[in-house]
């Protein structure tokens, strides 16, 4: 109950704030988000106030929820120009529509880095994600690995016209330029969403039945949707190999338990890792970086925050490290 | 009922037809429609009438179908329920909290803790309606919104998931070969098309969406009825909570964004006046099944999404297309 | 080529679905005249009007304006050319002005295209005076009596200018004065050499303003002619198509006991200082203009809108109801006057509508059970000489007489002491108004009474024992016996 009235009190907030009172003078940073009604958000959102530098109290992250809409966004940039935060981290719903605000709060002197979700303009500090196109080819190579050259596939896309999903079909259709004899079968949205995948799933199952040898599927949302219409029409998904991407916590499981393959989106690593950029672009770079990103991937060069673009690698998960991730999850 | 035939000896003005063409046209215009449109699926996709088929059918509208009924009560009486998607969402997480597979609460604590939210926040939404008269619009446009953070607030914006078999068993499992999730709505359909046709209540309702103020001289609580609708309306939100959780596996606090849309649609389709006090329960149950047969025939047929969404808001309009020509005809 | 008539219709035919409404619709309106249409409830009378005025359209037969044939397919078109109608059920927009409801649709602008305000404002102001109504312009409709509504809705058909104008039922909402102002109106306009079709059950005004008749039964024309030429009791007769009784049959006998004793009654501004005695038996009028509050009154007695003043005792025991429940299970039953408004569930059931404040006697543990539901519709539907295919009709399609006698069974099903009764006829025929007096006779007998509030003077004085007479929320006198005269009425209640 009382985790109910301190929600409550918050939320009639748009955002929600984390601060320290210890700090005399904190550095004040915006966290744009597109919306945090995904998992993978919120693992986002809660990763950064995890971040040693919000701990200590050095610096006030403040999240904003975007509610999907980019107008959202843009109002939201508004405001925190308008309170003159130090710096931006930038999650936008639309590729094209970010860059307004981007350019907006440039000019004021914040400067903006992006994480996760790209942003299709130079003004943008630098960059703190994902390769979508990459994860788009691993989890087509996933399915196809398994299925085979001539194996029979359905695709399970995001809502169209979103830059994940155009970025996603994209690397898919590289691996079935490669894989010429592979067939797709049926190719549709499920706008993410589980429920809407599980009745697209077992119609598909119904009008190609017996046939369907592999789901590609843009998120885990939707290849969890699927496992459970496989399952629910008597199938086996030992027979039918599906995958998704992002590693959210069903998903993880799932793959524990043999059902599919994920391409984990390490959302800690995107928000650290930004929120550690956008210290260096402030000229804090003496102490940092602060997160374990840099540790966790060897490969992954700090640069001393000055590159354009980090890519933070995607991992697929099997077998040999699901314990760990889940372990790391549940914590 | 068994009278009814002997009542046209009542005095009658010279020889007016009781049935005609028409008349039977506006009864059953809609399950002729519904009729036409599952022999052309059949033609079209030699999946369609597979048992099977009819079965995934049915299982996929038994959710919208539970909150259909819900939403004609509420209609029926003049009101809208915009919030019923939200609560649907948030009785899907308090069931599923409660509904865990390594926690031991049995069965019966999650459904009636899932039905005990809906109906609180349905009552909720009844409360002020009936007892402040706040516009059911904004009443529940307001608890959409509400009913949205509230399982935010309780979810803390994480699906809940890993849920237990039994209650897994209320929307995937099976009794006598037919899906639970399809009792489940059959048994709420039978219910209310009972509580339309026979009982007192029933007739309330349609009366105080026909003439509340006439209804309210007749000594009809008028606000009593509605506040139960939207009760009954919270109620049903629950049942579909439980049920949307347990046949996802998880319960997701995203769950039935824009699910009132669809509810709403299906008892318009099934000639439901927004205006009140007309309509059909039975008409609800074919709308219900219009809009789940499109998505699945086009769904068969490898048709986009995109033309999906035309399909069913251009038979929204025609429904009510029909059902305008029907009162001016009158 | 020319022809006598401003319009001119003839074998006019209309079926809904299937059912003939309208057979063979006639008629002819001469420049400069105010022609009566007459015809009991189910004549046709209302469907001719609406294919006149463009609402519905006609399946045969023409229509003629000044000798050009015309359809209509709205009444937008109709009034385009002239027509215009003011019709029973008022529809004005009640968060507008006087004004903005007068020009509604055709607001004059200026250059800019904008409206003009003051130009309207000042159009209103002419207009108004011209009919010496003493109505400000900038008021808000909504505010406004029935009555003066109605006013706005005839002066609003005047302003268009149209040369015919459909007046059905006019009076009904609206008091003397009005009646008048309406009246005299409507002489300026025949002078003008407009014409004006006018639908009225009160015999009294067709013999005071009507040229020309035109009667009609069973959706088919029967005569016209000159109203000079004809007298009333072969009007009626002709209109009901059969002889008729007295007018009002009254035979009920007022006993010795008292049943209901109001004392002090008031509530707010609504009506104050209310006492009364209502004796077994009687029939007691409430006579009052438009807002003397005299329905207000009766809402109070019902407990619809409780009394916040005084106390009533039923048989010696005190009566304070706080909702309308509480009055039915007393005994009382109360027929609004806004039959569509208040008193029916329009797309109900005839059954529906009877069984409405008494469900509970045809159910039993909250199930309804339907044959007891038709044995209990059936009787009334005889008694009261409902004109219906069955009960499952809707009341919707019922003529205006027939859905009152609805009202009354739904009324008489609870099984009433005291019949409250609100302007029991209003837009009822005369044959059905006849059978409705003689229920009232039939009902006030023994241990019952009737409460009844009318504007009609010839009905309160025919079928009342004792008048109390309403002014501005106050009880300004009584009559009985040789003290019940129209003068007397007019001069307690003005």
């Amino acid at each position: 109950m009382n985790k109910l009235l301190a929600g409550l009190a918050i939320s009639t907030l748009t955002a929600v704030t984390t601060t320290s009172s210890l700090a005399a003078d904190p550095i004040r940073i915006g966290a744009a988000t597109y919306g945090l009604q995904g998992e993978f958000m919120q693992l986002w959102s809660n990763a950064l106030k995890d971040h040693p530098a919000v701990k200590s109290g050095d610096v006030e992250i403040t999240v904003f929820d975007g509610r999907y809409d980019a107008l959202v966004q843009s109002s939201q940039f508004d405001s925190m120009i308008t309170r003159q935060y130090d710096a931006i981290l930038f999650v936008p719903i639309d590729a094209n529509a970010c860059v307004g605000p981007v350019i907006q709060a440039t000019t004021a002197g914040i400067p903006v880095v992006g994480s996760n979700t790209r942003c299709n303009t130079d003004q943008l500090a630098a960059f703190v994600g994902s390769d979508d196109v990459l994860a788009g080819q691993m989890v087509a190579e996933e399915v196809i690995d398994k299925v085979g050259d001539k194996g029979k596939v359905v695709i399970i896309e995001g809502p169209i016209g979103q830059s994940a999903q155009i970025d996603r079909a994209k690397g898919i259709d590289k691996v079935l330029a490669e894989h010429p004899d592979v067939k797709v079968l049926e190719r549709r949205t499920a706008n993410w969403s589980r429920a809407e995948s599980l009745s697209l799933m077992e119609n598909w199952l119904t009008a190609h039945r017996g046939e369907i040898d592999g789901v590609i599927a843009q998120n885990d949302e939707m290849a969890i949707g699927a496992i459970q219409a496989i399952q629910a029409s008597g199938l086996s998904v030992d027979d039918i190999s599906v995958a998704g991407v992002d590693g959210i916590t069903d998903a993880l499981k799932a793959v524990q338990k043999g059902q599919m393959a994920t391409i984990l989106q390490d959302a800690t690593a995107q928000a650290q890792g930004a929120l550690d950029v956008a210290l260096a672009k402030l000229g804090k770079a003496d102490e940092l970086p602060q997160s374990d990103t840099w540790t966790r991937y060897p490969d992954l060069a700090w640069n001393n925050g000055a590159s354009d673009t980090y890519n933070i690698p995607w991992t697929v998960v099997g077998n040999d490290n699901v314990e760990s991730l889940l372990a790391q999850r549940q914590q | 009922m068994s009278q009814s035939s002997s009542l046209t000896s009542s005095p009658v003005p010279k020889g007016k037809p009781s049935h005609n063409l028409a008349s039977f046209m506006s009864d059953y215009g809609i399950v002729i429609a519904f009729i036409v449109l599952c022999v052309v699926l059949s033609v079209v996709s030699p999946y369609f009438l597979g048992v099977n088929n009819l079965l995934n059918v049915l299982r996929q509208v038994s959710i919208n179908g539970v909150l259909a009924i819900g939403m004609t009560f509420v209609i029926l009486t003049r009101g809208i329920d915009l919030s019923v998607g939200s609560v649907m969402a948030f009785s899907a997480m308090v069931a599923a909290s409660f509904a865990g597979a390594s926690a031991d609460y049995g069965l019966i604590l999650p459904i009636l803790l899932g039905l005990g939210a809906g109906l609180v926040l349905g009552s909720i939404n009844g409360l002020m309606v009936a007892r402040f008269a706040i516009p059911p619009f904004v009443m529940t446009l307001g608890m959409l919104s509400m009913a949205r953070g509230l399982t935010y607030i309780y979810s803390d914006g994480m699906p809940i998931s890993s849920l237990s078999s039994h209650f897994l068993w209320l929307g995937q499992g099976m009794v006598a070969g037919i899906p639970v999730p399809v009792l489940l709505f059959a048994t709420v359909f039978i219910i209310a098309w009972f509580t339309l046709r026979y009982t007192a209540f029933g007739r309330y309702v349609y009366a105080i969406g026909g003439n509340p103020t006439a209804s309210r001289l007749s000594g009809i609580n008028v606000r009593r009825i509605t506040f139960s609708v939207y009760a009954i309306s919270g109620i049903l939100c629950g049942l579909a909570g439980l049920m949307i959780a347990a046949r996802t596996s998880a319960a997701l606090p995203q769950a039935g964004v824009a699910y009132e849309l669809d509810a709403i649609a299906a008892v318009v389709i099934g000639g439901t006046s927004l205006a009140g006090g007309k309509g059909r329960i039975i008409g609800t149950l074919f709308g219900v099944l219009i809009i789940g047969v499109i998505n699945n025939g086009l769904d068969l047929l490898g048709v986009s999404s995109f033309y999906q969404q035309l399909v069913k808001g251009a038979i929204i309009v025609i429904a009510v297309m029909l059902d305008r020509s029907r009162l001016t005809n009158a | 080529m020319s022809s006598p008539y401003l319009l001119h219709a003839e074998g006019i035919r209309k079926s809904f679905s299937g059912v003939p409404a309208l057979l063979d619709g006639h008629l002819a309106l001469r420049p400069g005249t105010v022609h009566a249409l007459c015809g009991g409830n189910g004549a046709g009378k209302s469907t001719l009007l609406n294919i006149l005025m463009g609402i519905i359209e006609r399946d045969a037969g023409t229509v003629r304006m000044k000798g050009h044939e015309v359809t209509f397919n709205s009444p937008h078109a109709a009034l385009k050319a002239g027509i215009a109608m003011i019709s029973q059920e008022l529809e004005p927009v009640p968060e507008m002005s006087v004004a903005e409801n007068i020009y509604l649709g055709r607001e004059p602008r200026t250059r800019l295209g904008l409206i003009d305000h003051r130009a309207m404002q000042r159009q209103t102001c002419e207009l108004l005076a011209s009919l010496e109504l003493d109505l400000a312009p900038d008021a808000k409709l909504g505010n406004l009596s029935i009555a003066d509504m109605q006013m706005v809705e005839i002066a609003r058909a005047i302003s268009q200018d149209a040369h015919i104008i459909i007046m059905d039922e006019p009076t009904s909402a609206i008091g003397e004065r009005e009646t008048e102002l309406l009246f005299s109106a409507i002489g300026r306009l025949k002078q003008r050499g407009a014409g004006i079709i006018y639908v009225s059950h009160r015999m009294n005004e067709l013999y005071r303003i009507a040229d020309d008749y035109t009667i009609m039964r069973d959706g088919t024309f029967i005569e016209s002619g000159a109203m000079a030429d004809i007298d009333r009791h072969r009007l009626i007769t002709t209109v009901l198509g059969k002889e008729l009784d007295e007018e009002y049959a009254k035979f009920n006998r007022p006993g010795d006991n008292t049943l209901l004793e109001v004392d002090g009654y008031g509530r707010g501004s609504a009506f104050q200082q209310v006492s009364l005695h209502l004796k077994c038996g009687e029939i007691l009028g409430i006579f009052g203009l438009m807002g003397s509050g005299r329905s207000e009154f009766l809402d109070a007695l019902f407990g619809a809108a409780p009394a916040d003043h005084g106390e009533a005792r039923l048989e010696g025991s005190p009566y304070h109801p706080r909702h309308p429940g509480d009055a039915m299970r007393a005994g009382f039953a109360y027929v609004t006057e806004d039959r569509k408004g208040s008193g029916l569930v329009m797309d109900a059931s005839i059954k529906r509508n009877v069984t409405l404040a008494s469900i509970a006697d045809v159910a039993h543990a909250g199930l309804i059970n339907e044959s007891r539901e038709n044995l209990a519709t059936r009787p009334f539907i005889d008694r009261l000489h409902i004109k219906a295919s069955s009960v499952d009709m809707p009341v919707r399609q019922m003529s205006g007489g027939n859905q009152q006698k609805v009202v009354l069974a739904k009324w008489l099903q609870t099984n009433p002491r005291i019949l409250m009764l609100d302007e029991p006829t209003r837009g009822v025929d005369v044959g059905a108004k006849r059978e409705i007096y003689a229920f009232m006779s039939e009902f006030a007998q023994d241990d019952r009474a009737i409460l009844m509030t009318s504007s009609e003077i010839p009905e309160v004085l025919g079928m009342s024992d004792r008048v109390l007479v309403f002014r501005k929320g106050r009880i300004s006198g009584e009559l009985s016996g040789s003290e019940l005269t129209q003068e007397n009425l007019v001069r307690l209640s003005s």
